[in-house]
């Protein structure tokens, strides 16, 4: 055969390309420490911001990680947040108002919010109705469960043990929030990497169809994933109560677009144009790193706004460009 | 009388404070300080706010529709069973618009007002009149009288179309916060000011605590940050963290509204600043838990029961065309380590400010 080596040329600079999309929010990442490093030298590169960015975003890195199971799978779940809250709420309703152990609440969290992943799933699958409007309804369901289980008052006064384990305690002069995130984000890139299960996770999301021709049970995997998504969503609801030590019914629903925001960013990194836990996580904190050097910089408001809808915008956009303006399929 | 005696008060130690230079001044400023939060540490008397009228004969057959911003948030129901607790007593009809914070159903609620025939028609516990300027407006013209509660600061103006406000001092708040501050930093205040600009009384109420801060102490640093109400939770926590971060000299916090504690705390946790202070206001009962486990320092409360009384007040004054206070006369209490237990354990929104406004209520309605 006399075209042998002709392909050797393209696919080296085709690599290239690739790699350089791979690792372009990373890249991206380290420009943005590079700036503020040089605009404020003696504050910002220092470990003391370092850990602070590091040990706040526990919260939004698990509910991004949780939401990212379903997208995955080609579902989405907007009832996360709502999780969230309503675990974070029984969690110190339970504790401070009916004196359970934390170490009870914070199973019983979990578990509150497995279920309601499983429900999800019931409604979505028995009934073949879109997954947008069955965790739109759940969600907005347990905003109302929380409101009456809490009088619609914030609680406070959470056991300091869940606090200590969450935001006191230190490694490495980074809190142990930081920790579970991380480990939750590795767990997660080895299920779906070498796993059969995250494989087949995979599969259903690229489609369906072919999933089910292939013997794939797909309407199990797309179940699990919406177990998997309350489950960690409740999770993070434990964190946030960890975090602040008090529960209240609303603000934990700000979440929801930022880890939105930060699954679809992680969509661009490491394995472009697919979902996955590492490029999720570089995306939290390429935002709070910009976030934190703007308001470092003392920016307004607006300006952290725009950085964070424009970054949003601009990467997932390059991407495209960067992959020829290939279609998305997200759903 | 709560503002103009604090204003003055200030007023005084800031004329003195060019002649009396330096320590000095700095003394001056600490005993204007003292004076100034000691006031307000006192379990307060009750001031009428206006003459005294026959409330009974004056609102016979008149009613009042009150819309709520909305009533997923307990300071408004508790606002809102203070002031139908007020009416009962009276004796006029009161119905309180139940939402959950729509516009719609504000614009829902003000139509049902003109419809069933209302004697005047109040948006309270935040809601802003201009976002229902037609509606009012056109209840205005239906002739309903229309109202605001705890809405504006006193030294701002209500819109036109509104016949009268029960105004709150957030100004005096600001002062009592600033002076705070300062008696508690020992005169050296580097402070960190959390507000939320999207909120009315916002502006006066951060250039209330600014001012008295610059005037106290002309060389000692301060910071405002902005923080939009629906970002509360995910930019106040990174919001504190930068600021500390940036200066680490910061060693006094002021959240301007006291629910904004709860995610300034874990920000001062994760950025090991366990010994800064936090001053703030509202009296939220969360919060007031929060100064007896100690993680807040002060908390400035209002007494809910006391302004539900006193917004029905000015409301038969304006439907019985009689003039109306310019405030609501809260009065403003602190809650701090010395006297957090006479709050509740867990708090309530009306321990603590004692019962003086029930009997001095009644005794100006003609009620005794």
């Amino acid at each position: 055969m006399s075209a042998t080596d002709t392909p050797s040329r393209p696919l080296a600079s085709l690599d290239i390309k690739k790699e350089v999309e791979r690792y372009a929010l990373v890249l991206g990442w380290i420009f943005l420490i590079a700036i503020f490093g040089l605009l404020l030298p003696d504050t910002f590169l220092t470990w003391r911001t370092f850990s602070s960015m590091l040990g706040s975003q526990a919260v939004l890195v698990v509910l991004a990680l949780g939401i990212l199971i379903p997208l995955t799978s080609g579902d989405f779940d907007l009832s996360a947040a709502s999780i969230l809250v309503f675990g974070s709420m029984f969690l110190a309703v339970s504790n401070v108002q009916w004196g359970w152990p934390v170490g009870l609440s914070v199973v019983a969290v979990v578990l509150i919010g497995l279920i309601a992943g499983l429900v999800n799933a019931f409604f979505v699958l028995f009934f073949r109705i879109h997954s947008l409007i069955v965790t739109l309804g759940i969600g907005t369901f347990l905003n109302g469960m929380t409101l009456w289980i809490s009088n619609s008052r914030t609680v406070s006064g959470v056991s300091m043990e869940l606090v200590e384990i969450v935001v006191i305690q230190r490694l490495f002069g980074v809190p142990l929030a930081f920790y579970y995130g991380l480990l939750v984000a590795l767990v997660m890139w080895y299920m779906l990497e070498f796993t059969i299960s995250g494989r087949k996770l995979l599969f259903v999301g690229r489609g369906r169809e072919v999933a089910r021709l292939n013997g794939v049970p797909v309407e199990r995997v797309r179940a699990i994933a919406f177990g998997i998504s309350g489950g960690l969503s409740g999770l993070a609801g434990v964190l946030y109560a960890g975090m602040t030590g008090s529960a209240d019914p609303t603000s934990g629903l700000q979440l929801l677009l930022p880890a939105f925001a930060a699954a679809f960013l992680g969509a661009t990194a490491i394995y472009p144009g697919r979902f996955n836990p590492i490029g999720t996580l570089v995306g939290v904190y390429f935002l709070i790193t910009g976030i934190t050097g703007l308001t470092m910089l003392g920016a307004d408001a607006y300006v952290q706004s725009l950085f964070y809808g424009g970054a949003l915008v601009v990467a997932v956009s390059l991407s495209q460009l960067v992959r020829q303006r290939q279609p998305q399929h997200f759903a | 009388m709560t503002t103009f005696t604090s204003r003055f008060a200030l007023a005084c130690g800031l004329a003195l404070a060019p002649v009396l230079a330096g320590p000095a001044a700095a003394q001056d400023a600490m005993e204007t300080a003292q004076a100034l939060l000691e006031k307000h540490r006192a379990i307060p008397e009750f001031e009428p706010q206006g003459e005294p009228f026959d409330a009974q004969a004056c609102m016979e057959g008149e009613s009042v529709f009150s819309i709520p911003i909305t009533m997923a948030i307990p300071f408004n129901v508790e606002l809102q069973r203070a002031m139908a607790r007020a009416a009962e007593e009276v004796g006029f009809t009161y119905t309180t618009w139940e939402n959950q914070g729509s516009s719609d159903a504000w614009i829902q609620g003000v139509n049902q007002a003109i419809s069933q025939g209302y004697s005047l028609v109040d948006v309270a516990g935040g809601l802003n009149p201009a976002v229902l300027a037609p509606q009012l407006t056109e209840a205005s013209e239906a002739g309903l009288k229309v109202t605001t509660t705890h809405l504006y600061d006193e030294t701002q103006e209500q819109a036109d179309f509104v016949d009268a406000s029960g105004k709150v001092p957030y100004s005096t708040v600001g002062e009592i916060l600033a002076s705070w501050a300062y008696v508690e930093t020992e005169g050296a205040p580097n402070v960190l000011i959390i507000g939320s600009d999207d909120v009315l009384p916002t502006e006066p109420f951060v250039q209330s605590i600014q001012d008295t801060l610059s005037e106290y102490c002309p060389d000692c640093t301060q910071k405002y940050i902005n923080v939009p109400v629906n970002e509360w939770a995910t930019r106040i926590q990174s919001g504190t963290q930068s600021a500390l971060l940036s200066d680490p000299g910061i060693n006094y916090i002021i959240p301007i509204y006291d629910s904004m504690s709860q995610f300034v705390i874990p920000a001062l946790r994760i950025a090991g600043a366990t010994d800064v202070g936090i001053a703030t206001f509202n009296g939220t009962p969360f919060v007031l838990d929060m100064v007896r486990e100690g993680t807040v320092q002060m908390d400035v409360g209002e007494s809910l029961g006391w302004a539900g009384y006193a917004a029905v007040d000015a409301m038969m004054r304006t439907i019985c065309d009689m003039e109306v206070p310019e405030s609501l006369g809260i009065p403003l209490l602190i809650f701090d380590e010395s006297n957090i237990e006479t709050a509740g354990n867990p708090a309530d929104f009306d321990s603590g400010y004692g019962d003086a406004h029930v009997q001095g209520f009644r005794a100006l309605w003609g009620l005794e």
